[in-house]
């Protein structure tokens, strides 16, 4: 049992709160993603799990060992916690060959030549390097020194992998090909596996569970589709994926149903929720919603929007759409194509949420 | 891909996994602690001596006594002291604006004009810095000094003569800018090369024509590299003493730091309490300098061009075939300055008398070197500073890397302190550096036994040098990045494993580079050695200076050609090896 349980993680730098009680877990064996933009907190999350930052409050425990925990002023130094760190910057030792690299943790822990060597190559297979192993990591490519990374991570076998934003230095092409690897590779060892990322695409993609986090503390945790498809607030909304946030005002409340006006909508929509808040956002995922025919029916749809189209780009697999509504605009992804300079966006009954407006929700947001 | 091993990362780990890690045999905590005492023991621990017994009414070391202010009163009530002064202010005011000017000329011309012969040029001004220092004011001697050889051929076939007298302040001004000039020169050219010279493109499409970009763009740019040296170089030169003793013994000027040797040479009691309140006014002098420096430092990032280097070329200056002739005009000014003096102590050297009037060519003789040779006293000099160059320098490298380790890789709590504190000889000047240890040693080890090994002296050079190697070797440790250790403390290392294994081994090369410099700074230091040595424990510089204060002669010049091919034959190597450059 290796579940990763952190609680109340807290970290100041001087008068700057980084981290805010942040709470989070990991089942064993899966992979948890913190997500959020640079200076959420993230990576000083990651480094408390592995030990190279010290935290000012909380625990951080994995199966039943404590690495730390501020109350009983227990802090195990990164060398005692058997993490396997892959670094953003990959920190392959450029003095030692590939083989030696990957053998260095395992000569630490006293490892025999011959045992070493073993498991050195096992390592390196694993990875598809075996045909490097001899070489200095100036010969290799980028890829290949990021795969040296992990293999060195995973040579002794590490009871949590902490990956730093590990495609960041890849080109896209490359990116792809290497998320799906890995993924491949973690589901096969079944490590529990700490991801940090600020890309949302990456996050979705790769994660068992996600961390949405934005100045110094969670905002939500949940499966990829839970994050994506309701998210928790604004942040989160606008954050993962993209999202149109409308403007709108209350303008009528009764039994739980809010009667709202959007700027630059003639027709009010009347939505259940229980926002006491005299303004709010209303967001709708840009591929949510629909380019209707004049005279298409409008069934399913909580309202339609006629508009002029601002302007019109094209993204292979879809068109996207930019449709004046009032002073705000409305980015419409679909499939299909049209000419006309006006056009009526339906929007789906259950394809859109209501929100805070920021000030009053996430003060910290926005500042 | 085979996975049958790969099951293993979730087989339960062995009991025992910690225990049989292997491990530094100190604790982290133990090796941070102890650099720490140690670096504030050896570099600001000898200071306490001086400062108490300029304080105190009878030396430290015979014990009774009482705080007094009397020593100050002494020294302020000295006439000799404040005409020192004067001269020193005199000195070092001048030697910095020539300094300023001929760096920055040379500079420009270097690296922002097509001026012809610029590399050789480059290498000239910069040879003061890397040369003894002892040996190329020999060489003026030899050369430009009234009766000097050179002196004598320039009055004697052109309408020329030397302008100034060499045996005066302002003699002492053109030498001071000769070894002032190379220090300004690196900083503006650093700020010029690495500066972009699309700045002044800009101007130049914005309608300036290249003088006026020059005047507008370039030199404001250059300001606080300008600033910064400048004051450097007025810190060196009002602690020197190589160039007071040598050049104005003969006619009795006196500065600040020829008046602290004095009083240790001249008088009975090694000039009572007047000696220590000395040396706190010129260390409070240097020191003060040198923090306002650091400051003016600290708000230097603000003139900092942002952008990488720029890949083209400089925007060069055709200067044309007015080039040529500006050409001719900088080689000369910079051959007579270093050329001609270091052929002078050659020429010097292998002739029984270098004088005017007789063909040098017809007197050549090896004499000087044969006796030095057999003269015991200048072998075991020779001796004894290659013994203190060679494992002083491996010592204070070694002291270097791990105090860097612990200022800037470590989570030690005062580690922010570690870097002032070895930067501070820097501030101290060589001669006070010397006496702050014979007084420590003299207090601790009140037989002296311990004063008269070559131990005493080597300390007192490593903590002179500390500095210099430490600015050598910090660069090459903040371009690693701190991912490499924490990747190696992710992979189970303990602090210091971490180090010695992955910084320190990719660091060999900056120790190289460190271990050169102080190597070359240790053989030839002077100032530091008045104080501490004895008939056993004599070194080459202080040799070379004593014998040089006394007079010209065949000797001093051929222990300094000695010294010179020993310099050169270390720095060549070291360039070789390890790509050593000259270094402030």
């Amino acid at each position: 049992m290796s579940d990763l349980v952190i609680t109340n993680l807290t970290k100041k730098f001087g008068r700057l709160t980084v981290l805010d009680n942040v709470s989070v877990t990991a089942s064993d064996g899966q992979i948890l993603t913190l997500l959020g933009p640079s200076g959420c907190g993230k990576s000083t999350t990651l480094w408390s799990i592995a030990g190279l930052l010290k935290p000012d409050g909380g625990s951080i425990v994995v199966g039943d060992q404590t690495l730390f925990n501020h109350d009983s002023s227990a802090f195990l130094p990164p060398e005692r916690r058997d993490c396997g760190v892959v670094f953003q910057s990959y920190a392959v030792w450029p003095h030692m060959k590939v083989r030696d690299n990957v053998g260095y943790p395992l000569r630490l822990r006293r490892y025999k030549p011959e045992a070493l060597r073993k498991r050195v190559d096992e390592v390196l297979e694993l990875v598809d390097l075996s045909d490097q192993a001899d070489r200095y990591p100036h010969q290799l490519s980028g890829g290949q020194q990021q795969r040296v990374a992990l293999a060195r991570a995973l040579a002794f076998p590490p009871r949590l992998l902490l990956l730093d934003e590990p495609f960041s230095n890849l080109d896209a092409k490359l990116r792809e090909r290497t998320r799906d690897w890995l993924l491949q590779l973690q589901r096969k060892i079944g490590v529990t596996t700490v991801f940090v990322t600020h890309d949302q695409d990456e996050a979705l993609a790769m994660s068992d569970r996600i961390a949405v986090m934005s100045t110094g503390t969670v905002r939500q945790i949940g499966t990829p589709e839970q994050i994506y498809n309701d998210p928790a607030d604004l942040f989160v909304a606008d954050f993962v994926g993209t999202s149109n946030l409308l403007e709108g005002t209350v303008i009528g409340r009764s039994n739980g149903i809010l009667t709202i006006k959007i700027d630059g909508l003639d027709q009010a929509i009347h939505v259940p929720s229980s926002i006491d808040s005299d303004g709010v956002v209303v967001a709708v995922r840009p591929e949510a919603l629909a380019l209707l025919p004049d005279d298409a029916s409008t069934d399913g749809y909580e309202m339609t929007v006629n508009g002029p189209v601002l302007d019109r780009s094209y993204h292979g697999h879809h068109f996207r759409y930019r449709v004046g509504v009032g002073e705000q605009a409305l980015v419409v992804e679909t499939r299909e194509r049209t000419d006309s300079s006006h056009v009526r966006v339906g929007i789906p009954r259950d394809g859109y949420k209501l929100f805070r407006p920021r000030t009053a929700t996430a003060p910290k947001a926005a500042q | 891909m085979s996975s049958s091993t790969l099951t293993d990362p979730k087989a339960p780990p062995p009991p025992s996994r910690f225990g049989n890690i292997k491990r530094a045999w100190l604790p982290e905590k133990v090796i941070h602690y102890g650099v720490w005492i140690l670096a504030v023991l050896l570099i600001l621990g000898p200071i306490v001596p001086i400062v108490w017994s300029s304080l105190w009414s009878t030396p430290l070391y015979e014990g009774g006594g009482s705080g007094t202010l009397d020593n100050f009163r002494k020294l302020a009530t000295d006439p000799l002291w404040w005409s020192a002064v004067a001269n020193s202010l005199q000195f070092a005011v001048f030697a910095t604006i020539g300094s300023v000017l001929v760096g920055t000329t040379v500079a420009l011309l270097v690296a922002r004009t097509d001026l012809p012969l610029r590399r050789l040029y480059s290498a000239l001004i910069v040879l003061p810095l890397v040369l003894p220092g002892l040996v190329l004011i020999v060489g003026w001697q030899s050369m430009w000094s009234k009766n000097g050889y050179a002196t004598h051929l320039l009055e004697q076939y052109t309408p020329f003569t030397v302008p100034f007298d060499l045996y005066s302040v302002a003699g002492m001004v053109v030498m001071g800018t000769v070894l002032g000039s190379p220090v300004v020169y690196l900083f503006a050219r650093g700020t010029l090369s690495s500066g972009d010279s699309t700045l002044e493109e800009a101007a130049r499409c914005a309608g300036a024509g290249p003088f006026r970009a020059l005047l507008t763009v370039t030199l404001p740019l250059l300001r606080p590299a300008l600033l910064n040296s400048g004051l450097l170089v007025f810190a060196l030169a009002l602690e020197t003493l190589g160039i007071p003793l040598i050049l104005g013994t003969s006619k009795n000027i006196d500065m600040m730091s020829t008046y602290l040797y004095r009083q240790w040479t001249g008088s009975a009691d090694g000039g009572g309490g007047v000696l220590p309140a000395g040396a706190v006014m010129l260390l409070l002098a240097v020191t003060m300098l040198l923090l306002l420096r650091n400051r003016l430092a600290g708000d230097l990032a603000r003139f900092t061009t942002t952008g990488g280097k720029s890949s083209r070329p400089a925007n060069v200056v055709k200067l044309g075939p007015f080039g040529w002739l500006l050409s001719a005009g900088v080689g000369v000014v910079l051959g007579c300055a270093t050329l001609v003096p270091l052929s002078g102590v050659v020429l010097a050297s292998l002739t029984a008398v270098l004088t005017p009037a007789i063909n040098p060519f017809s007197l050549l003789t090896l004499d000087h070197f044969s006796a030095i040779l057999t003269n015991p006293l200048y072998t075991g000099a020779i001796g004894n500073s290659l013994l203190i160059a060679t494992v002083g320098a491996a010592i204070a490298t070694a002291c270097i890397a791990v105090i860097a380790l612990v200022a800037h890789r470590s989570s030690f709590r005062l580690r922010g302190s570690l870097e002032h504190i070895v930067l501070y000889p820097r501030a101290v000047p060589g001669l006070i550096t010397g006496m702050a240890f014979f007084w420590t040693f003299a207090i601790l080890d009140q037989s002296g036994t311990f004063r008269a090994t070559l131990w005493a002296v080597g300390i007192a050079f490593g903590v002179r040098a500390l500095a210099m190697g430490y600015a050598a070797f910090y660069p090459s440790l903040a371009a690693l990045g701190a991912d490499l250790d924490r990747a190696a403390r992710s992979a189970g290392a303990d602090w210091w494993t971490a180090m010695r294994t992955i910084i320190l081994s990719l660091l060999k090369p900056a120790m190289g580079i460190s271990y050169v410099l102080l190597f070359v700074a240790m053989l030839n230091e002077a100032d530091a050695a008045v104080f501490l040595v004895t008939p056993e424990t004599q070194v080459l510089g202080l040799a070379m200076l004593q014998i040089a204060a006394n007079g010209l002669g065949g000797t001093v010049a051929a222990l300094g050609v000695i010294q010179l091919v020993i310099t050169a034959a270390v720095l060549g190597a070291g360039r070789i090896l390890f790509g050593v450059r000259p270094n402030v």
